[in-house]
Formats: structure tokens, sequence, C-alpha cells
């Protein structure tokens, strides 16, 4: 240990671990990345059939694949992803993509709406990091289930969503986490709107 | 450091009278951040009990050839590479998991107790007696957390591991759900370790 005390050494040490710890983790990652991905795309596929109410109860990965290969179409959207239900050729739903400020992170999610943009198919959210138990309930099944065939007809106060108890409120908000049941409220009513314009305009 | 390794003063050491946790207060962000469920607690202790026993390991290892002004900088590099294996593991295999835990599986990396575990032993000792160190030191702090998540998720959810325990009548402590109910309960924790372990001294006296 005496003489180590050398410019040279530490950096020709440092740069030599580096080399074979990051080539490691670069072999890891290779092994693994098909894995993730897979994973990645079920997980989305799966929120994305469930957003249409037409994911089975109970399905394998493989099964999953073929039904959304099957029935869903993409399409860019705002530089997003616009996933549709087509059946027998036909536009059924879409499922539109909104995205915004939550309470510790941004939340993205998708929203379905059927093609006459008039009724809701349901709600999932992709990315948000809400406190567990509180704003976090948002991604639990009592608060998605409110978006199953909720009407939206009436939007003409410009708003789709609306919180209970304030009037024409459709949405129980969570006990607890009013940051988050309004930050949620208010990115449907923004990008859900512009969407359902954009649409009735063409 | 020649002769006998006293397993049994590290296992004791490691879980009660030097717990990372309860006596050196070390490694508090994940225990105050994912204890609201017994599950997460479990899968981030075991976690970190695997990432400390192999940094310690691989740091024991490279404790003859490691310069000592950059031991800190090896140790560090060490760490992350164990933590970034555990991150992609759990992505793999267990993307639930890796969902729910988010940032703080990243965060293992700062976590004090591996740094303290290389600082403290691995820099000074054998490679068997190091990783078998990391690893109780990691049960140690499991424990802790699980003792944690126990009150936690039973007051603020009315159930363990998911199960549902308590009544539904029962009216949830959402503040138990927070950080803040960490607060309350490790403290309380402390308090009771500490009482064992003073017993104990002075039962020997």
């Amino acid at each position: 240990m005496a003489k180590k005390k050398s410019m040279i050494f530490p950096v020709v040490f440092m740069v030599l671990l580096a080399g074979i710890l990051t080539f490691l983790l670069a072999v890891i990652n290779e092994v693994s990345l098909p894995v993730i991905e897979f994973n990645q795309k079920i997980e989305l596929q799966e929120k994305i059939l469930s957003v249409f109410n037409i994911l089975p109860e109970e399905a394998t990965p493989q099964e999953i694949d073929s039904i959304f290969n099957e029935n869903i179409k993409e399409e860019d959207y705002e530089g997003k992803k616009l996933y549709i239900q087509e059946e027998n050729g036909e536009n059924v739903a879409y499922a539109v993509p909104f995205d915004g400020p939550g309470l510790w992170g941004s939340i993205d999610g998708y929203l379905g709406i059927k093609s006459d943009l008039k009724t809701v198919t349901g709600i999932e959210f992709i990315k948000q990091e809400e406190t567990p138990g509180l704003g976090g309930r948002i991604s639990e099944p009592e608060y998605k289930e409110q978006f199953r065939n909720l009407d939206i007809s009436d939007s003409s106060s410009g708003e789709i969503v609306i919180n209970k108890p304030a009037p024409g409120g459709n949405i129980d908000a969570i006990t607890g986490a009013t940051q988050t049941s309004t930050f949620v409220t208010n990115m449907i009513n923004e990008d859900i709107m512009n969407f359902i314009n954009t649409r009735k305009e063409v | 450091m020649a002769g006998k390794t006293n397993y049994k003063k590290i296992i004791s050491d490691a879980l009660l009278y030097d717990n990372p946790v309860l006596v050196q207060v070390i490694g508090l962000c994940s225990t105050l951040a994912v204890t609201n469920l017994a599950m997460n607690s479990l899968v981030m202790g075991i976690a970190l009990a695997v990432v400390t026993a192999f940094s310690s390991l691989t740091i024991s290892l490279l404790r003859n050839i490691t310069p000592k002004h950059i031991r800190m900088m090896v140790q560090v590099f060490v760490i992350s590479f164990y933590v970034i294996i555990v991150d992609i593991f759990l992505k793999a295999y267990m993307p639930e998991m890796s969902k729910t835990l988010g940032p703080y599986v990243g965060l293992i990396i700062t976590n004090c107790i591996i740094m303290g575990r290389a600082e403290a032993f691995a820099i000074a000792n054998k490679p068997i007696p190091s990783f078998v160190d990391g690893f109780i030191s990691g049960i140690g702090y499991t424990i802790v957390l699980l003792l944690v998540a126990f009150v936690r998720e039973l007051l603020g959810f009315g159930s363990l591991f998911g199960i549902r325990i308590l009544p539904q009548s029962f009216t949830p402590w959402t503040m138990m759900v927070m950080p803040p109910g960490a607060f309350f309960i490790l403290p309380i924790i402390m308090w009771i370790a500490y009482n064992i372990r003073n017993k104990k001294k002075g039962a020997k006296k």
C-alpha cells in the first residue's frame, strides 16, 4: 500500500474497474432487454385493452398481444400515440392520451372515448407518482370504474369531467387527495376536449 | 485481521447492538419512504441485503489493490454496479414491484448502510466475513423496515402484505400511509430496542 500515491496507478485502476464493470452491466442489460421490453409492451397493451373495456379477465401475455394486434390500430397524434379500436374496418373507439402535472410528478394516461365522442369507455394511467394510498388510488379500480360508460355528451360547460359535489359533478374525488383529483380532471378536460374539438372539425 | 472471525458477534451486532437503522441511525430515507406496505419493505430490504453483501464482498476482494485515497470512488462505483443489476432484475422479473418501488431502487446507491459497511468492515476484512457482515446488516435493516411497515400497513390500510386483517368498519389512519407516519413509528421502535439493549447490558454486569 505504501508507494501507491502516484497519479498514474489510481487513474489506471479506475479506468480498468470502470471498463470491467461497465462491460458486465452492458452484457446483463443486453440479455434482459427483450424481457423488459416485452413486459413493458404487454403492460401498455393490457392498459389500452382495459381502456376499451375489452380486456379478458385472465389472459396470458401472448393472448393479450394477439387480441391487441387484431383489434387496435395506432396513429400518431400530437407527438404521441392515439389508439383506435376497430371492428369490421370501422372505428369504434379511441384511446386518447392525456398528461399533466400531478402532486409529485407528471401523470400520463389514456382515456377511451366511443367514436360518437359521447361516451367514455374507460381510463388507465400509464405513469403516476402520487402518494400511495392517497393520490395513488387513482390507479385503483374503484376510481377508474367511475369512468366506464360515463356520459359526456353534455360538455357545454367546456368540462367533460367534474369532481362532485360541484354542480354537474360526475366523478367522486379521492378523499384526502383533493390536489390529485383536481389535477386529473383538469388534464382530462383540457386534453380530451382538445381531441373532441379537433375530431368534430374533421 | 488474522485468526478466526467471530460470526456470532457480526450477527448480533448487525441485528441488535449495532443495528444500522436503530443504533447507527442511517438508511433512514428509505425506511421512512417505502414502509407503508409490508411487501414493498420486504423486497426493498432483500434488495438492499443483496447489494450490501455483494458490494462488501467485491470491495473486500479489491481492498489490497485499491489506492487508499480513491477508495470511496471505488466503493460507490461497485455499489452502483450492483444496484443497477438489482434494478434490471426487478424490471425484468418483478415489473409490478419495480413500479411501486420506483426511484427508491436507484436510491439504494446512496443508502448509507452499504457505504457504511464498506468503510467500517469490508475495507479491512476478508471477503467471506465481509459478505456475511453485509448481508446480515441488510437483514437487520429489513427487520426494522418490516416492523415499521407492520404497524403502518395495519393501521393505514387495515391489511398486512395486502391481505385484509382488520374489519371493513375500521377507519384507516391516513396519517400512517404518509411519510410522517414513519416518523412516529420508527422512534417508538428505536426506544423499545434501546431498552432491550440496556437491560441485556445491565444483566451482564
